[in-house]
C-alpha cells in the first residue's frame, strides 16, 4: 500500500498532476477518493473492496473533476479496458492521464461487503481475469495477490436463460424491467456512456417514453445495451449501482460474447485496438444486414 | 398517549380480516432476487410480512407512484376531450412502516397544501392508515435522532408497535389508529411492559445518537447565508448524479409531467418521479443549465432538505433513514457532508457569504 501512498505523494508534491483519483476508506464503505493535498496520500487503499471502475471520473461530462487540473488515476486491469475505450473514442487523451496501474486478486460484488473474497462474494468480471496485471500503465504498483476463487454463478445463469424459450427469457426479463425506477444510475456510472445528449433525454421527438413502465423499460434497457456492443469493458457498474436490484450485467455479457462471436473481438486494453463498430472492415460479416 | 397491547394472533386475523375486506395491506416482503433486501408491498397473508426490516424503497410510492395517470385526453379534428381520473383511491393499511418512513408522509403533507393542494395526495392519505414498528436503529448510515425523527417516533404514525414477547404493545396516535386496532387490542395492565418499551426506545435511540449529533435550528440560515461556501467546489466530485438517492427517500417529492401518446388520437399526462440530480432537471428550453455542474447540484440537495425547507415550512426535508448512504454506487454520505456544514459552522458562525 506504502508503495501506492507514496507513488501519489510524489507526483502532487512534484506537481505532475493535481489530483490522485483512487480509493479510501468511506464511513460506509469503500468509496472513490480525490487526493489533491500530498499529506492525504496516505488515505489512499486497494484491497479486494475496490469495486468501482474509476475510469467514469476521465468521462468529460465530470467537468467538476476535469477542473481540478492533470489527474492520476489508479486502474485495475480491467478498468484499464474503459480508460483504452474512452482514449480509442476520444473522449481523454492518453497523454493527459497518469495511470498507475494495480496488480489485483480480484474484487468483491459491493463495495460494503468484507474484504474476503469466496465463491459468493467475488465479482462475475474476475472469473478467467487475463489482466490482473494490468497492461497498460504509466506506474505499476503493489505486489499480485493470489488468484481470486471460482464461481460459476454468472455462467449458470446464462444458461439457464439460454435453455428458456423465447417466451420464458420475455416473461423473466418482463419481471426484472418492471423494477426499474429509470433512476439512469445504469448510465451514470458507466464510463463508456458519454454521449452529451443521451437519446433517453431527448424529448423532441421522445424515442423513449420517460415513465417507468415496462415499455419505456425495455426500451431504454435495449438502447443501453446495443449501444454499448463492442464497447462495453463487463465492469458490471451497472449492476451494481442498479437500486432496483436488475441484473443488467447479464444483458451486457449476452452482447458481449455475440460480438465476441461475430467480430473475434473482446474488450481489450490497448487503446490501439480498433473496436468493431469504430472500424470498417469488407470482410465484416453482414449477414444480419442482407 | 393510549398504549394497548395486541398479540401476535390478533394482529394476524386482523391482517387477515382487512385483507378479505379488500384493503390493500401493504408491509416490507423479502425481495424475490435479493433475499438480503425487502420492499413495502402488498401482501395476501400476514406470514409474507418480514418486519422490522428497512426497505430498499421508502412509503412514499404508495401516496406519491412512481408514475401515475393525471388525466386523459382525446382529439379530434380540433376538438380535444380531457377526461380526469376519479379520486377514490382505494383503502390501505401500511403495516410494519419505518418512523422514518411516517414521519417523511407528515413533513410532505406541508408542500403538498402549499401554493396548490395536491388532491391526488391527501385522497390517498385520508385512505392510508399507517401502522408503525418502533425501530431498534440499523446501522452507521442511521441519523434520525439528528433531524427531529428518532427511531421511537410517532410523527406520521396512526399507531406504533413495539414488539414484545407475544405481541406488540401498540402506542395509540390517532383515532384512525385506534379504530384500526379496535376491540383486538387490550388495555395494559403490567407496568413492567411499560419499562420494557422505554427501555427498547432508549437502546434504540443511543444507538442512532452516537452517529450524528442533532443539527442546530441556526443551520437552515447559516446555509441560506453560505451558497457560495468554498465546501461546495468539491462536494460531489465522486457523485454521478443518477440520482438513485431521490428515488429512495422518503422527503424527495420533485416530480415530471409527460404526456404519452396512446394511438393517434388519445393518450395520458403522467407525472413521474424526477431528481434535481440529473442534469436534465434544470436544463432551460435555450439549452441553458442554471445547475450545471454536479457540485451545484448537489448543493442543491442539501440546500432544499437542510435550508429552503425547514425556512418555508419549519421541518427539516429529511427523516434520517439513511437510505441514500446505502444506496450511493459512489460512497456519498449525508450525514458525513451535514456533519462536516455543522463543523464549519460552528467554526464559521457568518461563513464565507455569498
Amino acid at each position: 500500500m506504502n508503495e501506492m501512498r507514496e507513488l501519489a505523494a510524489k507526483l502532487l508534491t512534484e506537481g505532475t498532476v493535481k489530483v490522485v483519483i483512487g480509493y479510501e476508506e468511506g464511513p460506509a464503505g469503500v468509496r472513490p477518493a480525490f487526493v489533491t493535498d500530498p499529506a492525504k496520500a496516505d488515505t489512499l487503499i486497494f484491497d479486494s473492496r475496490c469495486v468501482q471502475n474509476l475510469a467514469v471520473y476521465l468521462n468529460p461530462r465530470r467537468s467538476d473533476v476535469a477542473k481540478l487540473g492533470k489527474l492520476a488515476i489508479v486502474v485495475k486491469g480491467c478498468d484499464a479496458k474503459a480508460v483504452a475505450g474512452l482514449v480509442r473514442e476520444h473522449q481523454v487523451k492518453r497523454e493527459d492521464l497518469v495511470i498507475i496501474g494495480v496488480r489485483c486478486g480480484g474484487v468483491v460484488r459491493c463495495a460494503d461487503m468484507a474484504a474476503e473474497l469466496t465463491a459468493d462474494t467475488v465479482a462475475d468480471r474476475c472469473q478467467d481475469c487475463e489482466v490482473r496485471e494490468p497492461k497498460l500503465y504509466d506506474y505499476l504498483v503493489l505486489p499480485l495477490p493470489p488468484p481470486p476463487p471460482k464461481s460459476t454463478r454468472r455462467e449458470d445463469k446464462m444458461a439457464e436463460l439460454a435453455k428458456m424459450t423465447a417466451e420464458e427469457r420475455w416473461a423473466y426479463w418482463s419481471e426484472q424491467l418492471e423494477r426499474c425506477i429509470r433512476c439512469n444510475a445504469c448510465r451514470e456510472v458507466c464510463p463508456m456512456c458519454f454521449c452529451v445528449q443521451c437519446v433517453a433525454d431527448k424529448s423532441q421527438p421522445q424515442w423513449i417514453p420517460t415513465s417507468p413502465t415496462l415499455q419505456g423499460n425495455v426500451m431504454w434497457q435495449m438502447t443501453r445495451v446495443l449501444h454499448q456492443a463492442g464497447r462495453c469493458v463487463d465492469c458490471q457498474e451497472c449492476e451494481r449501482a442498479c437500486p432496483a436490484d436488475i441484473p443488467l450485467g447479464l444483458l451486457n455479457r449476452h452482447v458481449a460474447q455475440n460480438v465476441e462471436k461475430r467480430f473475434d473481438y473482446k474488450a481489450s486494453d490497448d487503446p490501439s485496438v480498433a473496436a468493431p463498430m469504430g472500424e470498417y472492415r469488407t470482410d465484416d460479416d453482414e449477414e444480419f444486414i442482407i | 398517549m393510549t398504549i394497548k397491547m395486541i398479540s401476535h394472533e390478533d394482529l394476524a386475523a386482523l391482517v387477515a380480516e382487512l385483507i378479505a375486506a379488500d384493503t390493500r395491506v401493504i408491509a416490507p416482503v423479502q425481495a424475490k432476487e435479493n433475499p438480503a433486501a425487502t420492499d413495502y408491498k402488498r401482501i395476501q397473508r400476514f406470514e409474507d410480512a418480514t418486519l422490522g426490516f428497512l426497505p430498499r424503497r421508502s412509503l412514499k410510492e404508495f401516496l406519491l407512484p412512481q408514475s401515475e395517470v393525471l388525466l386523459r385526453f382525446q382529439q379530434h379534428k380540433g376538438e380535444v376531450k380531457l377526461e380526469e381520473v376519479p379520486l377514490t383511491p382505494p383503502k390501505q393499511v401500511i403495516l410494519g412502516a419505518k418512523p422514518c418512513d411516517a414521519a417523511g408522509l407528515d413533513i410532505l403533507d406541508k408542500v403538498m397544501n402549499w401554493d396548490y393542494r395536491d388532491e391526488l395526495w391527501f385522497a390517498r392519505r385520508e385512505a392510508t392508515t399507517i401502522v408503525s414498528l418502533l425501530c431498534p436503529g440499523l446501522d452507521c448510515s442511521c441519523f434520525c435522532t439528528a433531524v427531529g425523527v428518532g427511531p421511537d417516533s410517532t410523527r406520521g404514525s396512526d399507531v406504533m408497535l413495539i414488539p414484545m414477547e407475544g405481541g406488540y404493545l401498540a402506542q395509540i396516535v390517532t383515532e384512525k389508529g385506534e379504530a384500526l386496532l379496535g376491540s383486538r387490542a387490550q388495555e395494559v395492565t403490567d407496568s413492567s411492559l411499560m419499562a420494557k418499551a422505554e427501555e427498547l426506545r432508549q437502546a434504540a435511540r443511543k444507538k442512532v445518537e452516537q452517529n450524528l449529533p442533532v443539527v442546530p435550528a441556526e443551520m437552515p440560515d447559516w446555509l441560506a447565508n453560505n451558497f457560495g461556501h468554498a465546501y461546495w467546489q468539491t462536494v460531489a466530485l465522486r457523485c454521478h448524479g443518477c440520482g438513485a438517492c431521490a428515488s429512495i427517500c422518503p422527503t424527495c417529492h420533485c416530480f415530471d409531467i409527460a404526456d404519452e401518446r396512446d394511438g393517434v388520437e388519445g393518450g395520458v399526462r403522467r407525472r413521474n418521479w424526477d431528481s434535481c440530480q440529473t442534469g436534465k432537471f434544470t436544463v432551460h428550453a435555450s439549452g441553458h443549465n442554471p445547475r450545471n455542474t454536479q457540485n451545484e447540484r448537489f448543493r442543491q440537495r442539501v440546500m432544499h432538505k437542510f435550508s429552503i425547507y425547514p425556512l418555508r415550512f419549519g421541518d427539516l426535508l429529511c427523516t434520517g433513514c439513511g437510505r441514500c448512504v446505502r444506496i450511493c454506487p459512489a460512497g456519498m454520505n449525508l450525514p458525513e457532508i451535514v456533519g462536516q456544514l455543522m463543523e464549519l459552522a460552528g467554526k464559521e458562525p457568518q461563513g464565507s457569504g455569498q
